[in-house]
């Protein structure tokens, strides 16, 4: 099944692009770090105010970054998926790989964690936190796993290339 | 003296050990005190380019703590990288650019606490003085440099093409 998914997300016109400019992929690499550094700074620093960092900020001053992080998240998932459809070896080095695997679902923690926070109200709440005051409970909780789940995204990303290391780790 | 470093244990550790805890975990801890950096340096560049206007100036104060939290990790992480391919790094362009700018971005984050953050007139009034949003400039290219540079030690032969080397 995985060969199937990776056949399907395959694309010759990107891979073209990928082989035929050399400056088009170390591109990717850097707008990809530049959405997560703003990803780590602005979602980083809303979580630890959350957890009782920085408590002369307001919460909700960090608001009007907020569409900027998404911003950032959406350009990674662009850069992303170029990555995915335009690597030489096709998207099976991706789709099979561990790591990758692996970013894919603490990704989607850090999403469903994102939708509870919003669904739950949690995150007005949020907001309304005056500078030196404490978040509610459940936020903190929000936040452990949004800072866990975001970090893990960056090291499995990181060990993408180093897959067989995470494999001997494993066990596997 | 670069050949000397390479050939040390702990270079040796670093660059073969099969363990995820040597070269991978060094290289993970790279990624994220970059991310720490980067991003928080964003941040109070916006704020001093008036995005986010409620962030108190005192707040921002805090967070360039948390930038030196990031710039050391990146510090420790960055030594063991180095002396594990000391030769090839040391004379790369790339590499020399990054490490200047690196040097010229905590540099204007001192320039930043002392003329801005450390404003008592902006302290008192959250109104910022004239240079913040050159500072603020500066330092968003600065930073953007050591990114690309730092991205571009990966691809040494694109950087001799680009150079006429």
């Amino acid at each position: 099944m995985l060969e199937h998914i990776s056949a399907a997300l395959t694309l010759a016109p990107i891979q073209r692009l990928v082989n035929g400019h050399a400056w088009f992929w170390p591109l990717c690499e850097t707008i990809h770090y530049v959405g997560m550094s703003l990803l780590v700074g602005i979602i980083g620093v809303l979580d630890l105010r959350i957890l009782g960092l920085f408590r002369s900020m307001p919460i909700g001053a960090l608001k009007p970054l907020v569409p900027l992080a998404m911003a950032a998240f959406i350009g990674n998932l662009i850069t992303g998926i170029f990555f995915v459809t335009g690597t030489d070896s096709g998207a099976s080095f991706y789709i099979e790989n561990l790591s990758f695997q692996l970013k894919l679902a603490v990704l989607l923690v850090a999403l469903i964690n994102l939708i509870i926070f919003r669904l739950t109200g949690l995150e007005e709440a949020v907001y309304a936190t005056p500078a030196g005051a404490d978040a509610p409970y459940r936020a903190k909780v929000i936040a452990v796993v949004s800072l866990v789940a975001w970090t893990f995204t960056i090291v499995f990303g990181r060990l993408l290339m180093y897959n067989d290391t995470l494999l001997l780790f494993l066990g596997l | 003296m670069l050949e000397a470093l390479e050939n040390s244990a702990l270079a040796a550790w670093v660059r073969e050990s099969p363990s995820i805890f040597s070269y991978t975990l060094v290289l993970s801890l790279h990624a994220i005190g970059l991310a720490i950096v980067l991003g928080t340096s964003t941040l109070i560049a916006l704020r001093l380019l008036g995005v986010a206007p409620a962030i108190p100036i005192e707040s921002l104060r805090r967070l360039q703590g948390f930038i030196w939290f990031g710039f050391v990790i990146n510090l420790l992480s960055g030594l063991l990288l180095f002396i594990a391919e000391a030769t090839k790094m040391a004379p790369m362009p790339a590499f020399l650019i990054k490490m200047s700018f690196v040097v010229i971005g905590m540099s204007l984050g001192q320039v930043i606490r002392k003329k801005v953050l450390e404003d008592k007139a902006a302290l008192a009034t959250n109104v910022l003085p004239a240079s913040a949003r050159s500072l603020a400039v500066v330092s968003l290219i600065c930073w953007a440099v050591t990114l690309i540079s730092g991205r571009l030690t990966g691809y040494p032969e694109l950087v001799s093409g680009m150079l006429g080397l």
